[in-house]
């Protein structure tokens, strides 16, 4: 019981940090038909410097994503203006071309100026735990878990309580009706994509405790959050939590009960057996393709 | 956390969007980058030229980076001391971005058309394999200075030679000797074996497995899990509740810091730590798990800094001046050590004819950096690994005796701090 328990609770620990990975890539997919396969990039390029940051200042590399989450935002707002929005209207293949070519641009600097070493941060709790009874909770765990949840929902908020995030819906639902009313389609756009690079501010520093990395690590962390959206249904920021949570509780279920060998094929097991019944994923919706185009 | 209306945070789904989401998914599953090597091949002049395929980009670019580093310093070294045969050395390196098609390109491409004097082997088991059958297809000696998978020897080749003192499951021989030189109360009861679905790391420790078992250590644990594994603490809360004596972990790196990282959050401290390579990282393996955790931590390694091998103490001053004073990594001292040996061939015969160097590899020992190697029927070496052990911050030898820095070994571990 108590390693059931003990499982469950580090499952959503860890899905809670995937789900916050993953909000910035559904979120971008959502508005904009962009799949954004320089999200892994961005996260491993913020956990290198978060890395550098709480090397050179020993500010914790939690609260250094104060510090770069609005670099990362600064610089998806860059990104969109001089790059991504020149595809726009080009079918989505072209942006996983785009953003690939983006992923070996960082991978690649992070090469050069970085060099090519694991690292990882190592804060004075990263080893410690919280001991409740029987079960462990991993401090660098839980105080992941927590950013996340606070990002998540100030991202909900955000979108669902402001204009600009009813704008950025609005794009996502319907461009030429959000066109319609008023809604400038390019400017929300880019800032549909700096929030969603900005989300990996958080990750990325998070990452940068949980996980050691190296300017290679982004294909891993792609795919894994690739994985979750589809689950989730590509677009929808629910879904991207459920995916995140399944895949968090498959990883430790599996180990426990079985071997971690297995939890990679179970995660995408599941995948498989949600699409079967639900093409869209667990939480997207299907238009009639006559009805959208 | 869910909103009120799920659907409105949604966005229409058509099949062309599933498409590509879905093939991107599988492309990026499945290839990684893929690279052109590079162009420019010069009709042979009078260079020797030899050519290496490397992973410098993707999963093992550190490795392959390293082993560049090796390769270039045993170049810089050679040419220097006038070249082999008298002929200036020519490397031509490409890179196959960690990808077993890629390897295949580069090396049938560098044999048969920039028609390469000689080649020297790539990096890990998974590329190594590939890579000596086309060696072998097209009768080129292939000096590999790491793969020691099993299955690389199965193959029959012989044109395959293996640049390190053992293969993958004769690794850990020399930490069972140890544990068998022990008094029976000090020796580990259990034992917990989890290892990375390696070809580099499982036959260490399934062999380990075994033979610790012949002496009676009872196995309470034994795992594998993938390459891919991010989170250990489930895996660090299965053994605690076994209480090993002894773990031993086949890590290639950032597992092993994983998982002392949750063994320490969880509290359990072994005995005795042995992990496979991990450990081998200085300063990247310190800095992950803390410098005052490293203390007792085994690991076995096929070369050491400090080892008194013809060679070595030029290396090591050679490869401190390329870079910035660095110590070489135990990937670039294999890549040197293989191309000791496919040097030391070329001069024993005088030529370049593959034929001839490899039954003279076959016949004769070499002296490396790596100490004395030589090879049977199959390739695989016949020589010991080296035991180390981190000791207040640093790394000293401690097995087999006549190579050993000190005759101090921390036993039983001290718990974490």
């Amino acid at each position: 019981m108590a390693s059931l328990l003990q499982a469950v609770i580090l499952g959503l620990l860890i899905g809670g940090v995937y789900a916050l990975m993953a909000s910035g890539l559904t979120l971008i997919f959502g508005v904009m038909n962009i799949i954004n396969v320089a999200q892994g990039a961005f996260l491993v390029l913020v956990a290198m410097l978060t890395w550098w940051i709480w090397r050179e200042t020993g500010l914790d590399p939690i609260l250094a994503s104060v510090i770069t989450t609005p670099l990362m935002f600064g610089l998806g707002w860059l990104l969109h203006r001089t790059l991504i929005a020149r595809i726009r209207g080009s079918s989505p293949s072209m942006s996983v071309l785009l953003t690939f070519g983006l992923a070996l641009t960082i991978e690649g600097v992070l090469n050069v100026t970085a060099g090519n070493k694991f690292k990882s941060a190592a804060p004075g709790y990263f080893e410690e735990s919280y001991q409740i009874g029987p079960i462990s909770l991993p401090k660098p765990q839980v105080y992941g878990f927590l950013a996340a949840a606070v990002v998540l929902a100030v991202l909900y908020l955000v979108l669902a309580r402001t204009w600009t995030g009813r704008a950025i819906r609005a794009c996502s639902q319907n461009p030429s009706g959000a066109a319609l009313v008023g809604v400038g389609a390019t400017s929300t756009a880019a800032l549909a994509f700096a929030l969603g690079t900005a989300t990996a501010g958080v990750g990325g520093s998070i990452l940068s405790v949980l996980y050691p990395f190296f300017p290679a690590s982004h294909y891993d962390w792609i795919s894994r959050l690739l994985g979750i959206i589809v689950l989730g249904g590509m677009g929808s920021l629910p879904g991207a939590l459920i995916g995140a949570l399944v895949l968090g509780l498959a990883e430790t279920l599996t180990a426990t009960y079985g071997s971690l060998r297995w939890s990679t094929l179970v995660f995408y097991l599941v995948i498989m057996l949600v699409l079967l019944v639900r093409p869209q994923g667990l939480f997207g919706y299907r238009l009639r393709e006559d009805a959208v185009t | 956390m869910a909103g009120r209306s799920t659907r409105s945070w949604s966005t229409p789904l058509t099949s062309g969007k599933w498409a590509v989401a879905v093939a991107a998914l599988v492309a990026l599953v499945a290839t990684g980058c893929q690279q052109k090597p590079s162009e420019g091949a010069k009709d042979s002049g009078k260079p020797i030229v030899i050519g290496i395929s490397l992973p410098l980009t993707g999963d093992f670019s550190q490795p392959g980076g390293e082993a560049k580093r090796g390769y270039e310093v045993w170049r810089d070294l050679v040419n220097a001391g006038g070249g082999v045969l008298g002929r200036k050395v020519e490397l031509k390196i490409v890179d196959d971005a960690s990808n077993q098609d890629t390897v295949v390109a580069d090396y049938t491409k560098l044999i048969t058309q920039d028609k390469v004097d000689l080649i020297l082997g790539t990096f890990s088991s998974l590329l190594n394999y590939p890579a000596s059958a086309v060696a072998e297809k097209n009768g080129m000696v292939f000096v590999e200075p790491a793969g020691g998978a099993p299955k690389m020897f199965e193959q029959g080749f012989k044109n395959l030679f293996f640049a390190q003192p053992a293969t993958a499951p004769h690794q850990a021989d020399v930490f069972v000797e140890w544990i068998k030189s022990l008094a029976e109360a000090d020796r580990p009861k259990t034992a917990a074996y989890p290892t990375q679905d390696d070809p580099f790391t499982r036959p260490v420790i399934e062999s380990m497995q075994k033979q610790l078992e012949e002496i009676g250590v009872r196995t309470v644990f034994a795992q594998v899990y993938p390459a891919e594994t991010t989170n250990f603490q489930t895996i660090a809360s299965s053994m605690r509740s076994k209480r090993p004596d002894l773990i031993a972990q086949g890590a290639v790196f950032e597992d092993g810091v994983g998982l002392v990282r949750s063994l320490k959050q969880l509290g359990y401290s072994p005995k005795i730590l042995f992990q496979t390579s991990a450990p081998s990282n200085s300063s990247q393996y310190s800095d992950g798990i803390g410098v005052q955790n490293t203390e007792g931590v085994f690991y076995t390694v096929s070369w050491h800094d400090q080892a008194k091998t013809p060679q070595n103490k030029e290396f090591v001053e050679a490869y401190g001046k390329a870079y910035n004073n660095a110590s070489p990594a135990e990937d670039a001292a294999d890549a040197f050590a293989a191309a000791q040996v496919l040097q030391a061939a070329v001069e024993g015969v005088k030529s370049l004819d593959q034929k001839k160097i490899s039954e003279w590899l076959h016949s004769n020992t070499v002296q490396t950096i790596l100490g004395p190697l030589s090879w049977n029927e199959k390739g695989e070496p016949q020589g010991k690994f080296i035991l180390a052990q981190w000791q207040s911050g640093r790394v000293q030898v401690v097995g087999p005796a006549e190579a050993a820095t000190t005759q101090n070994i921390v036993h039983p571990k001290p718990g974490w701090k």
